[in-house]
C-alpha cells in the first residue's frame, strides 16, 4: 500500500526523494536497492530515479559510496553520508516540518506551532 | 525489455558521458538487476520498474551537461546543457528554452546595437573630418563653418566611445548571466517531471 497518492506531482516527490535518501542514509549505510524498497515501502516511486539521484549527491558531496562483498553474489555499491550531508538532512528535515505543519493547519483549520502548542 | 537489453540500451544513451563514468552508471543498474533477480523478481519486471532507460539518460545527461558547462565555459557547451535541460520535459521546455531564447535575443540585440553605435560613430566622425575636402559628401548636413565639423567629429566619438562601452558592459553582464543561467539550469534539473514508473503488484 502507498500511503502517498500516486497521481501526487512527481516534481514535488522529486524533492522529497532527496530527503528519504538522506534520512536512510543517516540511520545506516545503504546499497541503491535496499533504499529503493524501503522508500517504495511508503512512497511510489519510479525506482530507476534514484540512481540518477544518487550520483547528484555523490558530486555534490553530501555521500560517498564504496563497495562491499555482500554474502550472496557480486560486492555491492555501498553509500554513506559525510558531515555535509548530515548539515543538508538537518536543513531539509526542518524545511520538510515546516512545510507539513503548515498544509496541515490550513487543511484541518487548526493552529499548531512548531512546538505542538495548540490554539483552537 | 530484459537485463541485456536493459543496460545495453542506457549505455548507448549515455554515450556522451565519458567512460568511467558512464561504466559506473551502468554497474548501479546492473546491481539492481541482479539483487531483483536474486529476490526471486523477474528481469522484465525489473526492467518496468525502473522505467525508461530514456528517461532515466535524460536526467543523467542534462545533468553530466550542466556540470560541463560549469567546469568548461563556453557558448556551445552552456547551448549543449540548455538543449538538454530543455528536452526532459514539457516542463522544462517551457521553463528552459522561453527565457533562454529571450535572454540570447536580448543579449544579441545589444551587442548588434554597440557595434552599429561604433561603425556608426567611426563613420560620422570620418566624414566630418573629410567633409571640408570633399563638400558635397554624401547627404551629411551642410556644412555649417569650423565649429560644425568639430561639433559633428565630437559626435561621431562620443557615439562610438558609448558604443564600446555598451559592448564591454555586454561582455561583463553575459559572464554574469552564464553563472546564473548555469544556477538556474540545476535547480530546473531538479524539478525534473519524470515519466511515471509502473507500480509493482
Amino acid at each position: 500500500m502507498y500511503t502517498v497518492s500516486d497521481t501526487m506531482n512527481t516534481q514535488f516527490k522529486k524533492g522529497v526523494l532527496e530527503l528519504c535518501v538522506l534520512v536512510l542514509l543517516d540511520r545506516k549505510d545503504c546499497y541503491g536497492y535496499e533504499m529503493v524498497e524501503e522508500i517504495s515501502r511508503n512512497i511510489f516511486i519510479s525506482e530507476g530515479t534514484i540512481y540518477p539521484l544518487l550520483k547528484r549527491l555523490k558530486t555534490e558531496g553530501l555521500v560517498i559510496s564504496y563497495l562491499k562483498e555482500s554474502q550472496d553474489g557480486p560486492p555491492r555499491k555501498y553509500y554513506q553520508i559525510t558531515e555535509f550531508g548530515k548539515e543538508k538532512k538537518e536543513k531539509l528535515v526542518a524545511e520538510w516540518n515546516e512545510f507539513a505543519m503548515g498544509v496541515s493547519n490550513l487543511l484541518y483549520n487548526r493552529n499548531v506551532d512548531m512546538e505542538g502548542n495548540c490554539d483552537e | 525489455m530484459n537485463k541485456d537489453d536493459y543496460l545495453k540500451e542506457l549505455t548507448r544513451l549515455l554515450r556522451k558521458l565519458p567512460k568511467g563514468e558512464r561504466d559506473d552508471v551502468v554497474s548501479d543498474y546492473h546491481e539492481h538487476f541482479i539483487i531483483g533477480i536474486e529476490k526471486g523478481r523477474s528481469e522484465e519486471e525489473i526492467a518496468k520498474a525502473l522505467g525508461n532507460p530514456k528517461t532515466v539518460a535524460k536526467q543523467i545527461n542534462a545533468e553530466y551537461m550542466v556540470r560541463k558547462a560549469e567546469d568548461k565555459q563556453s557558448a556551445g557547451s552552456i547551448f549543449e546543457a540548455i538543449l538538454a535541460a530543455a528536452g526532459l520535459g514539457i516542463f522544462n521546455l517551457i521553463f528552459v528554452a522561453v527565457p533562454a531564447l529571450i535572454v540570447v535575443a536580448l543579449i544579441l540585440t545589444l551587442f548588434a546595437v554597440g557595434g552599429v553605435m561604433i561603425f556608426g560613430g567611426i563613420l560620422i566622425t570620418l566624414s566630418y573630418m573629410f567633409q571640408p575636402l570633399i563638400p558635397f559628401h554624401l547627404n551629411l548636413p551642410p556644412n555649417q563653418g569650423i565649429l560644425g565639423i568639430f561639433e559633428g567629429i565630437l559626435i561621431g566619438v562620443g557615439l562610438t566611445i558609448l558604443g564600446v562601452g555598451l559592448v564591454g558592459g555586454m561582455a561583463y553582464l553575459t559572464r554574469w548571466l552564464y553563472g546564473l543561467a548555469i544556477r538556474y539550469l540545476k535547480y530546473n534539473i531538479r524539478l525534473i517531471e519524470g515519466r511515471k514508473g509502473t507500480k509493482k503488484s
